[in-house]
């Protein structure tokens, strides 16, 4: 290193003042390290200021559509973005395209149904994964299998929604939906899951493409707060002549419950957010709600991804999705502030970082 | 030690300014020099930018090539980001040219008064088919294509279908219909036919980029045309609308494309005969350059056919970009719209009236 630098003299030049090295002022200036406080303090403050700026942004863009569309907004199942080339017409006091409806209630009930399939399977099969990297696997291949839990967090989105429309839609369209379907239980409430099985675009894929999406990250926050688990206890469970699940279910996962439930609100976060790998196999199906378990659907993020060329135009479809990207935006901070506060009230320690892809 | 942390940090920081710096200082020379060497494309005002349509994203990249190679100092770059991308991005000066497969509305018009659509060719939208026992092409009309799109029609061998098909036999196997995921032009066509030929049976307030379509058993979205196309070929039984410039790859995939039905009820494939003879069936292209061309009451005509505009400001930033965007303009409503670079994706080229309304358009724009 210093010989790479050889005109940096080791006493740092402190025989000769700072001014006629770095010119005067403000070589000290710089010399003190204000530049790098400055920069600092700049950068701290750009995520606050962006957040800021973006729900500002939001909120104003998003007024006309609320004020055009009032409650409909959120109860109406219609969504169309009017006629370009019919006469503009008046409404509500407001001047619009014709046919211009937006009623997002398909979009947010798809959202949170998406969800709630994704957090159904994979939050099982997280904790399941978490408990046996812990406690049963010898520390070696706990540290591969581990490895690859994190590997799996950082595939782009992308190619999880590749991979749903091209091999696992089909897949669930011509092994998994009939099976289901046809063999379920004749019960009246289980009655969503028969019918059409579709196609392989819709609820149950964008569904189980997100349990994929948020299992490495319920997963490695579940095993961090699992590992912190002191042994003492769990000894003593096993003392007592408890089985290995017994263990888990009543020393090992209550120790860490709180935390849990901010990994499982992490992995909501995420999935409520998620944008294209939902936007490739949901079958944007603008202003349905899903007959049945396998029918088309829509996200919020589906249809303002797949659908902006169409709004850009129009500023009334602009705010409209503004208003959605509204209802999204507070949905998944809600989401992620929860999860924060949980976690951190058991481990203390900083979160695995839910990523935002 | 601590000092020379610091000042490394301190290094570290200015790096950026320095090369900020540099890059500022390094423009001016540039520009003194343009007159002697092959000039960096910005500082002569001579680069082309342009985003828009899909459908004619294919052909654009073939002009914008010939037309670099002939004239070496000019950059043009061109984005396939959607028709409604296109216009916006031209009527906020991001872009000078922004690609339409549909003219501007009136709105568009009161709301950008320096946006103009120039007609640079002609394209047409497919209907395609996977029901590979029938050869010869399925004859299909709008009432039956909205009653198929709105779930009403399912099978292949449905009377409906079998009443314009005499003596051909249709297979008993179900009808998938496939639509666009993503906002396109190819939909503003498709679903502006079907409310053409039969308003009762497709309403004229579904019509458009993106529409609520209604829910047929099994239709499936695909994104893209080139989704259209591979969705399609692995799906026995589908129907899909894809742009002509796709004419290639649906028949490497084995898709059939139907005859269908325009105004005078006679059954046409998009053909350039076809396409030709549609043509001349619709009054002159007004002084805007906005026209629709669809359903045609010509007997040999084809009736889902466009215009694929160009969307430019009148007013360019400066009147070298002007200057550099006519002459592209006008390079393509003469030397472009050719069966040089149309033949490869079946478009077919502007009528005489329709080319001098363009150019009159182009002359339009200053700097």
């Amino acid at each position: 290193m210093t010989a790479s630098v050889p005109t940096v003299q080791p006493d740092g030049g402190a025989g000769r003042p700072p001014s006629r090295r770095l010119g005067g002022a403000l070589g000290a200036w710089l010399r003190n390290g204000e530049p790098i406080r400055w920069l600092g303090l700049g950068g701290a403050l750009i995520p606050l200021l962006m957040l800021v700026f973006v729900l500002i942004t939001l909120i104003v863009k998003a007024i006309p559509a609320v004020e055009f569309s009032g409650w409909h907004l959120f109860s109406g199942t219609t969504w169309n973005f009017g006629s370009q080339y019919g006469t503009p017409v008046r409404s509500n006091g407001i001047v619009h395209e014709s046919g211009e409806v937006f009623g997002a209630l398909p979009e947010i009930l798809g959202t949170l149904a998406t969800t709630a399939i994704a957090l159904i399977i994979g939050v099982p099969v997280a904790i399941g994964a978490a408990l046996v990297i812990v406690e049963r696997l010898p520390r070696r291949l706990a540290n591969i299998v581990g490895m690859f839990l994190e590997l799996l967090a950082g595939v782009p989105s992308v190619i999880v929604g590749l991979w749903g429309a091209l091999t696992f839609g089909p897949f669930i369209a011509h092994h998994i939906a009939p099976i289901l379907s046809n063999n379920l239980p004749d019960w009246s409430w289980l009655g969503f899951a028969r019918g059409n099985t579709g196609n392989g675009q819709g609820l149950l894929t964008s569904g189980l493409v997100l349990a994929v999406m948020i299992l490495p990250i319920i997963a490695a926050t579940a095993r961090d707060l699992i590992r912190g688990v002191p042994i003492l206890p769990r000894e003593g469970a096993i003392a007592l002549g408890m089985s290995d699940w017994e263990t888990a279910r009543k020393v090992t996962l209550p120790w860490v419950g709180t935390g849990l439930i901010g990994a499982i609100f992490l992995g909501l976060g995420r999935a409520v957010g998620e944008t294209i790998a939902v936007a490739m196999v949901c079958g944007v199906a603008l202003g349905s709600l899903p007959t049945n378990l396998y029918a088309a659907m829509i996200t919020i993020s589906a249809n303002i991804v797949q659908n902006i060329d169409t709004a850009i135009l129009d500023k009334m479809d602009v705010s409209a999705f503004a208003a959605l990207g509204l209802i999204l935006l507070v949905l998944t901070l809600l989401a992620n502030v929860i999860a924060r506060m949980l976690v951190r009230r058991v481990s203390g320690t900083a979160l695995p970082v839910g990523r935002g892809l | 030690m601590a000092k020379k942390i610091r000042l490394m940090y301190t290094a570290a920081a200015l790096v950026p300014l320095t090369v900020l710096a540099a890059a500022c200082g390094s423009s001016s020379p540039a520009k003194s020099s343009s007159g002697t060497s092959a000039p960096p494309a910005s500082a002569s005002g001579k680069s082309i930018s342009e985003t828009g349509s899909t459908l004619l994203f294919p052909l654009f990249g073939s002009w914008q090539n010939a037309y670099s190679a002939a004239n070496t100092s000019v950059t043009i770059t061109s984005g396939s980001t959607g028709s409604g991308t296109g216009i916006a991005d031209a009527a906020n000066g991001l872009v000078n040219i922004g690609a339409s497969d549909a003219y501007l509305s009136s709105s568009d018009m009161t709301q950008y008064p320096n946006l103009i659509n120039i007609p640079l060719t002609v394209a047409a939208v497919m209907v395609n088919y996977n029901v590979p026992t029938v050869k010869k092409p399925i004859n299909l009309n709008g009432t039956v294509l909205a009653q198929i799109y709105t779930g009403k029609i399912t099978k292949w061998n449905d009377s409906a279908i079998a009443a314009l098909n005499k003596g051909v036999t249709l297979p008993s196997i179900p009808i998938v219909t496939l639509h666009r995921a993503d906002s396109s032009g190819s939909t503003f066509l498709f679903t502006s036919y079907l409310s053409a030929q039969d308003p009762s049976a497709w309403s004229a307030s579904n019509v458009g980029t993106t529409i609520t379509w209604p829910s047929a058993p099994g239709a499936l979205a695909e994104t893209g045309s080139g989704g259209m196309v591979s969705g399609c070929g692995a799906t026995k039984g589908c129907i899909a609308y894809i742009g002509i410039s796709y004419l290639a790859k649906t028949q490497a995939a084995s898709l059939g494309e139907a005859s269908l039905a325009n105004k005078a009820g006679s059954f046409t494939q998009a053909t350039p005969a076809a396409i030709t003879a549609a043509l001349g069936s619709f009054p002159a292209v007004p002084a805007s350059g906005g026209e629709s061309l669809i359903n045609t009451s010509a007997a040999a005509g084809y009736p889902i056919i466009n215009y694929e505009y160009a969307v430019v400001d009148k007013k360019q930033a400066s009147a070298a970009e002007a200057t550099a965007v006519k002459a592209f303009l006008n390079w393509i409503i003469t030397n472009g719209d050719s069966s040089t670079y149309l033949t490869a994706v079946g478009f077919e080229p502007l009528p005489s009236g329709t080319s001098s309304v363009s150019t009159s358009l182009i002359n339009s724009i200053s700097g």
